[in-house]
């Protein structure tokens, strides 16, 4: 039997570092934290599946464990995979909406107004705490009213001309709910004579499947991207890779494809890149726009999914090479969104207590705006402080001489 | 990627260089594989607490002259170490963590297993015995733990304690404070380590205008007038050491923490200073990376790959080398060879594996493999297949030629060879071509 699982997790030594970088056990004494959920209970759980732990449905699968592990433990994939096998995951009405956001985007763009409307008035948002559990002090994202796919297609034909061209992973949230960065990615492209493409079909990348518990349509979707990719990458019109804007979609398609979902994409993995590391190669090999001073002072928050994959560099030399902006680096700490986590009605005072260090350090900061990769923690800050958000992406654009 | 100085480990050696260089304006990047040991520490720091004979040493700095030749602190000289100490205890205070010590002098810190070491600088709430009369003013100790919390044993401490010169006729009073009594909600005390039960001590006590009052209570009915109250290291992460002082104003009583199993709450303190600091002085610190390899030109180290960018080399004019020893990976070890993992840089060890460690475990001797490290020159430069890496640094326990754990120096070697190498650095990039010329640019 015991052959059947991966042991990894033995590599655990119980030092507990993890579980002094869990926001969610900082937060939630009631969460056992990172050490008991994953390897301590993995043996328990492999003895008898009764002894698995309800408390892993707090876990908001930011990594972090997994970043400061000093035996390279994948903690959070254990706790994943763990609730996954025991039915950790409630999956009702609530995860289905939340989690398939390509399934909804459509119908939501097309009728943007009114869903933005409804979604943001008092009785509509008490009746998706009362009957869902989306809880109420959220609030929700607004959906575009016209999807950065349509968006682009105005733009398709300027991109034929650029010799060089890569193929853009756009997301489900550029191109439902703001498709800013997306259109700020091709400018900053544009003026690094480099065309971009779009996949001829794209679905979402998994992370909010996976953190919901549908790992068979995460699967589904990962088969599916990965396919687009090889035809994308193979089909000698001289695409150099995928790139990416979203720390988490960049961790999904790179590491949970493998890692969690177990759908191999060792062939192609090198080729799926961050937007921001691929400008910072361009950078680096003299390809850099014109660009002008912007004269800004920006806070720069670190998307935890960017930290665990090492991609804070790339952010923080992008941000270095625009002329006339100061950057703060503010603590590495999360912000507690977690994507989907914050909106449940159970973890909203979690998420709130974790994003509490980030919006503290915030407070009375004189800067311009708060500058980070990750649209999740760009909906927390903007909430919960007086500070307009921005990707770097957007400042390297408003900077383009 | 271009940086002045990138700093391999994340630990007290290489925090404490890579703030020094980015302070001093260099463009500096850290990388740690995971946590570092400081997780694991006492959260007091150590220069030279024992002579070779295992005699303890009272004032460090007269004794460095008498080491062997090959030792870090040889390598450095007293002044340097003086100043780098000077400069850790300057950055610790600025990030709002004082340290001190007892002058000239070493002072004792009690250990969760009774004993007494040898250290230099301790927080606030470690109270600094004397070293030479530890027990003077002591008649009665209390050991105080929290009802259920298992990583830290009173039993234990007495026992310890008890065999130490000078407490043998010391009364102890062993006592554990109940949950009940403080009204916190300790699910599963013997489940808690250090850190959760702090959380649920700030969300259930310190939140509560009068929290500290009733532990201060607590306390002293515990304690029954005791000189000296010895409690584990379980009430804050950040804030612990005041804790402690204002405990200390509002009881009567001396009380002194002590770091209990992992996780170590006052070596956390002292990472969190370090991490802060170095953000503050403009670094950047890349964590849950590691340091595959580097690409490298006769005697410069020109670049390094990590596990996660394996594409993007990252180049620097300087590197520094301090990724610690076996647990920490800056060494490994097989049946048949010792070696230091990143670059395969030499390492001093016998080639004899019987040689690498004592017969027995703890009989009071050295092992070898206890001061095996990497072989550097006296700037601390190593060597890689017979040639010195002129760019290249060590610093801390990968350094070879000294006994950590028998002469009570691991925080002196980490801080002192960690500063030595920035200076050394700094000096370097100040002197170097490319640099006045960048200076002419700007006049």
């Amino acid at each position: 039997m015991l052959n059947l699982f991966d042991s990894s997790f033995d590599h655990c030594i119980k030092c507990t570092v993890c579980t002094t970088r869990c926001p969610v056990a900082e937060a939630n004494p009631d969460y056992p934290g990172p050490k008991q959920a994953g390897p301590d209970g993995e043996r328990l759980r492999i003895k008898n599946p009764q002894l698995y732990d309800v408390a892993l449905k707090y876990c908001s699968n930011c990594k972090r464990c997994e970043v400061v592990c000093p035996s390279g433990v994948q903690v959070g994939t254990v706790i994943q995979l763990a609730k996954a096998r025991h039915g950790g995951f409630s999956k009702g009405p609530r995860e289905f909406i939340l989690s398939h956001t390509d399934l909804l985007g459509p119908l939501s763009s097309a009728t943007a107004p009114l869903v933005n409307m409804a979604t943001g008035l008092k009785p509509v948002k008490k009746l998706l705490d009362k009957t869902l559990g989306i809880d109420e002090r959220q609030t929700l994202p607004k959906y575009s009213r016209q999807t950065f796919r349509s968006w682009f297609q105005s733009m398709a034909a300027r991109q034929v001309q650029f010799k060089r061209k890569i193929s853009f992973f756009h997301g489900c949230f550029t191109n439902y709910n703001d498709p800013t960065v997306g259109k700020h990615l091709v400018a900053v492209l544009n003026a690094m004579n480099i065309g971009v493409t779009l996949l001829k079909k794209e679905k979402c990348c998994g992370v909010p499947l996976i953190a919901n518990g549908f790992f068979d349509q995460a699967r589904k979707n990962a088969r599916l991207n990965l396919g687009q990719f090889a035809d994308t990458l193979n089909d000698n019109k001289g695409i150099e890779c995928i790139l990416t804007t979203e720390p988490s979609c960049a961790m999904t398609l790179r590491d949970e494809y493998p890692e969690v979902l177990q759908v191999d994409n060792h062939h192609l993995k090198e080729r799926i890149l961050l937007a921001s590391a691929f400008i910072v190669r361009e950078l680096d090999s003299g390809n850099a726009p014109k660009m002008a001073p912007v004269n800004l002072r920006v806070a720069y928050h670190s998307p935890c999914h960017l930290i665990k994959q090492g991609g804070v560099i790339y952010a923080m030399e992008l941000l270095n090479s625009i002329p006339g902006l100061e950057v703060v680096m503010l603590d590495q700490k999360c912000c507690g969104m977690s994507g989907t986590y914050g909106f449940k009605k159970e973890n909203y005072e979690t998420s709130q207590k974790i994003g509490q260090a980030v919006f503290d350090q915030l407070t009375g900061m004189a800067v311009d705006y708060v500058v980070t990769d990750c649209q999740s923690c760009k909906m927390q800050i903007e909430t919960n402080t007086s500070y307009k958000v921005l990707h770097p992406l957007t400042l390297m654009a408003q900077s383009l001489a | 990627m271009k940086y002045d100085v990138v700093v391999i480990g994340g630990g007290l050696a290489g925090l404490t260089s890579a703030i020094r260089c980015a302070e001093a304006g260099l463009r500096s990047v850290a990388i740690s594989t995971g946590e570092s040991a400081l997780a694991f520490a006492s959260g007091s720091i150590d220069v030279l607490g024992f002579h070779h004979d295992n005699r303890p040493i009272e004032e460090p700095f007269t004794q460095i002259s008498q080491l062997p030749a090959e030792h870090p602190y040889r390598k450095l000289g007293a002044e340097a170490l003086h100043q780098s100490l000077d400069f850790f205890q300057s950055q610790m205070a600025a990030a709002g963590l004082a340290m001190t010590g007892h002058g000239q002098k070493n002072h004792g810190r009690l250990t969760a297993l009774g004993a007494i070491r040898p250290a230099w600088l301790s927080q606030k709430g470690t109270r600094a015995l004397p070293l030479t009369a530890p027990a003077s003013g002591i008649g009665r100790v209390a050991v105080v733990n929290f009802a259920g919390f298992r990583d830290f044993q009173p039993t234990l401490v007495a026992a310890g304690l008890s065999r130490q010169p000078g407490f043998t006729d010391v009364a102890f009073t062993l006592a554990d404070i109940k949950a009940e009594t403080l009204n916190i909600n300790a699910r599963n005390a013997c489940e808690l380590r250090s850190l959760e039960l702090a959380h649920i001590l700030k969300r259930d006590l310190f939140s509560q205008p009068n929290g500290l009052h009733i532990l201060s209570s607590a306390l002293q009915k515990a304690a029954r007038n005791a000189d000296l109250v010895v409690i584990p290291s379980v009430l804050s992460d950040t804030d612990g050491n005041d804790l402690i002082v204002e405990l200390e104003r509002l009881s009567g009583l001396h009380i002194c923490e002590v770091a209990t199993l992992p996780p170590s709450l006052p070596g956390m303190r002292i990472a969190a200073a370090l991490k802060q600091r170095f953000r503050q002085s403009g670094g950047l610190f890349l964590e849950g990376d590691q340091v595959l390899g580097g690409q490298f030109e006769h005697d410069r180290l020109l670049s390094i790959t990590t596990r996660l960018n394996q594409d993007m080399p990252l180049s620097a004019s300087h590197f520094v080398l301090a990724t610690g020893t076996f647990f920490s990976q800056g060494l490994a070890s097989d049946r048949h060879h010792l070696q230091e993992p990143v670059f395969g840089l030499a390492v001093n060890s016998p080639q004899d594996t019987e040689q690498w460690s004592g017969e027995r475990f703890m009989d009071g001797r050295q092992h070898c493999f206890s001061r095996t490290g990497v072989i550097t020159d006296g700037g601390l430069n190593p060597y890689r297949n017979g040639q010195k890496i002129n760019n290249l640094y060590c610093a801390g326990a990968v350094l070879d030629g000294f006994n950590p754990v028998q002469e009570a120096s691991a925080g002196g070697i980490a801080i002192s060879t960690g500063w030595f190498v920035a200076e050394r650095i700094i000096s370097a990039v100040a002197h170097a071509p490319e640099h006045h010329l960048r200076g002419l640019e700007t006049c």
